[in-house]
């Protein structure tokens, strides 16, 4: 049983590295083809790209609202118990929250359109897993100081368990039009298929311990809590048996369900980019509007019911006559009868966290002609004819981030700077105000060495001193081959 | 200038990465984590009205039943618990003076402890009984897996209380440490 508590932690701290989804740095960064993933209606400007097949889009994103890793690891000879106490159960909330969302771009390729110049299409596949856990504080709290003590009257709400999880494989196509001077629209349409997936988000009841009406103590338990999950007892099972092919199996498994052999969905991401005048553009995006149904390989399990309970009871002279001594266990199937514990194989329908980007941006020191002179696509570039959209060398402006959770939408607020270097270089840096950090400052650069395409982007790059003690850190890179031109 | 600017703007990035560390963790605190909490629980209620009392006789008992009582023999349960109170409280509005004895028995019927609560009529009375450092043996629970309870009337049986309903009624409940980790 010692294992199961490393194992929480493990996964809370190490295991599951905390993730958030917002990619300020890569959001309307237009100079990198991997900006059409979070606005599809993004400007685009190159003749085609093509991402190196694995490594064209790595994003790893980090972050906890509550507690970091230092604060319960830090080798400070302060009891560790203590600091459970102090750092994690004093001060965390049930809206603190662990989250993990990583991705890897498998393939991903854009181009112009012969007959339709204005059209820059984009297609691809991605693995995604995204994460949440909200800390479960009431269910922490009597885990570790029980309904006893000074907890007696307390009523411990069990809908602080909510937690949701899935890993998907996702391949998408997407349409980005250049409809005027001023305005691009864009759309990706996506079809999810999942590895796995699970969510307990809709639980609710108590569990209070108070003085009896007639026992010294009496408990009260209500409670209406569900977890579903799709795609893990079959890993589960496979594990569980251990056989000589189990890596094999495993790798059998997850190949047919990352294509297309699992639980499908379907999802679509729109977006715009709009000049109010030459200097300064809107943007707007929608992510994610999407589902997936959850059909294959599903196993929920149910708790629900209530109960009150205040030990054994004798009434006389009722019970003179009762000789029966199995009052306990009655007790027992009693209170089991009241609170069944269920499994059942029934489809569900999982939501995926729709993303919505926003943002507002001016452009300021003129360098002349377009950065894309080379470019030959007639659209958005400077000489090949269809644009008259000068070369600005600085942007500045805010943009705004919100994501459905399950519980409420949690949104972020970012500042950035940008700057140009001709061609070859762009560098974005941004500061961003959260739930989880108001100190975060990210720093983006994009590089192409002649159709090599480069870019790095990392958040809280103050946190750097002390990675463990952060409470965010993300870090996306990834290399492309890109066409300025009709070659 | 903007060399410089580009300069600048690498320099500092370059520098982010380099100075990135992290101070020394000890991942092996968690070997350290001491979970003990407090559980509570009601036990055992017996009331009994005076008339039952009456009916039984003088001097003679009114209840008398042993039950299975598993709830600190459980392995998991018995292996983790540390130490506790057990309370007892008495409300007696009879016009007897009355007497509970409960008997903890383990697997094969053998007696572990005895608990004898006597109570005067008309009176109310606590008792908490520690178990654990400072008080009995934890060994007593772990072990018990019955209790049989006696329920005496050490007064006559004919006196009836002027009290509206008048009972006797045991209540009993327990707050127990166990060390989960």
């Amino acid at each position: 049983m010692r294992i199961a508590p490393k194992l929480i932690f493990i996964v809370l701290f190490c295991g599951t590295t905390v993730f958030a989804q917002n990619k300020e740095l890569l959001y309307d960064f237009y100079e990198i083809p991997q900006s059409l993933m979070v606005n599809p209606g993004v400007k685009t400007s190159q003749k085609w790209h093509a991402g190196i097949p694995v490594i064209s889009g790595l994003s790893v994103q980090g972050a906890t609202s509550g507690v970091t890793v230092n604060d319960l690891f830090a080798n400070d000879g302060v009891d560790f118990t203590t600091k459970v106490q102090e750092r994690l159960l004093d001060v965390m909330s049930d809206k603190d929250d662990f989250s993990t969302t990583s991705q890897i771009e498998g393939i991903t390729v854009g181009f112009r359109g012969k007959n339709r110049p204005d059209d820059y299409y984009s297609f691809g596949m991605y693995g995604e897993m995204d994460i949440i856990s909200y800390w479960p504080k009431d269910l922490a709290i009597l885990a570790f100081e029980g309904n006893g003590g000074n907890n007696i009257g307390r009523s411990f709400d069990l809908g602080d368990l909510n937690l949701r999880g899935e890993m998907i494989n996702v391949f998408h196509f997407g349409i980005n039009r250049k409809v005027s001077e001023s305005l691009t629209l864009g759309a990706r349409a996506k079809i999810y298929s999942s590895i796995f997936q699970f969510q307990s988000i809709n639980n609710s009841g108590s569990f209070t311990t108070r003085q009896g009406q007639n026992n010294v103590y009496e408990s009260t338990i209500n409670a209406n809590m569900q977890l579903q999950t799709a795609g893990i007892r079959e890993f589960y099972d496979i594990l569980e048996e251990d056989t000589g092919t189990t890596k094999k199996d495993l790798a059998s498994v997850f190949t047919e369900r990352v294509l297309l052999g699992g639980n499908l969905g379907l999802g679509f991401d729109f977006g715009f980019s709009y000049n109010l005048n030459p200097q300064t553009t809107i943007t707007g995006s929608v992510l994610d509007i999407g589902f997936i149904n959850n059909s294959k390989d599903v196993w929920n399990y149910t708790f629900s019911g209530s109960t009150t309970t205040d030990g054994i009871s004798v009434f006389l002279p009722e019970d003179i006559n009762n000789v029966d001594n199995d009052l306990w266990q009655e007790l027992i199937d009693e209170i089991d009868a009241a609170l069944p514990q269920g499994e059942n194989q029934s489809s569900y329908i999982s939501w995926r966290p729709v993303k919505v980007y926003g943002s507002i941006k001016y452009d300021f020191g003129q360098g002349g002609g377009s950065v894309l002179d080379n470019c030959g696509c007639a659209v958005n570039g400077g000489s090949g004819g269809g644009s008259s959209l000068d070369y600005f060398r600085n942007s500045v402006g805010g943009q705004l981030f919100m994501m459905k959770r399950p519980r409420g939408v949690q949104a972020a607020l970012t500042g950035f700077y940008q700057r140009r270097f001709g061609k070859t270089a762009s560098l974005k840096a941004t500061y961003t105000v959260d739930k989880y950090s108001f100190t975060n400052i990210g720093l983006g650069a994009n590089l192409q060495f002649g159709p090599v395409n480069f870019y790095v982007l990392a958040d809280n790059l103050l946190s750097y001193s002390n990675v463990a003690d952060s409470h965010y850190a993300s870090l996306q890179f990834g290399f492309n081959i890109i066409s300025w031109n009709s070659n | 200038m903007k060399r410089l600017c580009y300069s600048i703007f690498l320099a500092i990035g370059f520098i982010f990465f380099v100075v990135s560390c992290t101070e020394e963790q000890d991942f092996d605190q968690i070997d350290d984590l001491r979970v003990t909490p407090t559980l509570a629980s009601g036990l055992f209620y017996l009331e009994s009205d005076e008339e039952t009392i009456n009916a039984a006789g003088p001097l003679n008992s009114f209840y008398f039943q042993e039950v299975n009582f598993d709830a600190f023999n459980e392995q998991y349960v018995a292996e983790r618990l540390l130490e506790g109170v057990i309370t007892y409280e008495m409300d007696n509005t009879t016009s007897k003076e009355l007497q509970i004895i409960i008997e903890f028995l383990d697997d094969a019927g053998q007696l572990l402890d005895t608990e004898l609560f006597t109570i005067e009529a008309n009176s109310s009375e606590t008792w908490d009984i520690p178990y654990g450092p400072g008080g009995k043996s934890i060994d007593i629970l772990t072990n018990t897996s019955s209790l049989r309870i006696t329920a005496n009337n050490l007064s006559d049986s004919i006196s009836v209380s002027s009290a509206e309903d008048p009972k006797i009624i045991l209540r009993s409940g327990a707050q127990f440490v166990f060390q989960l980790q």
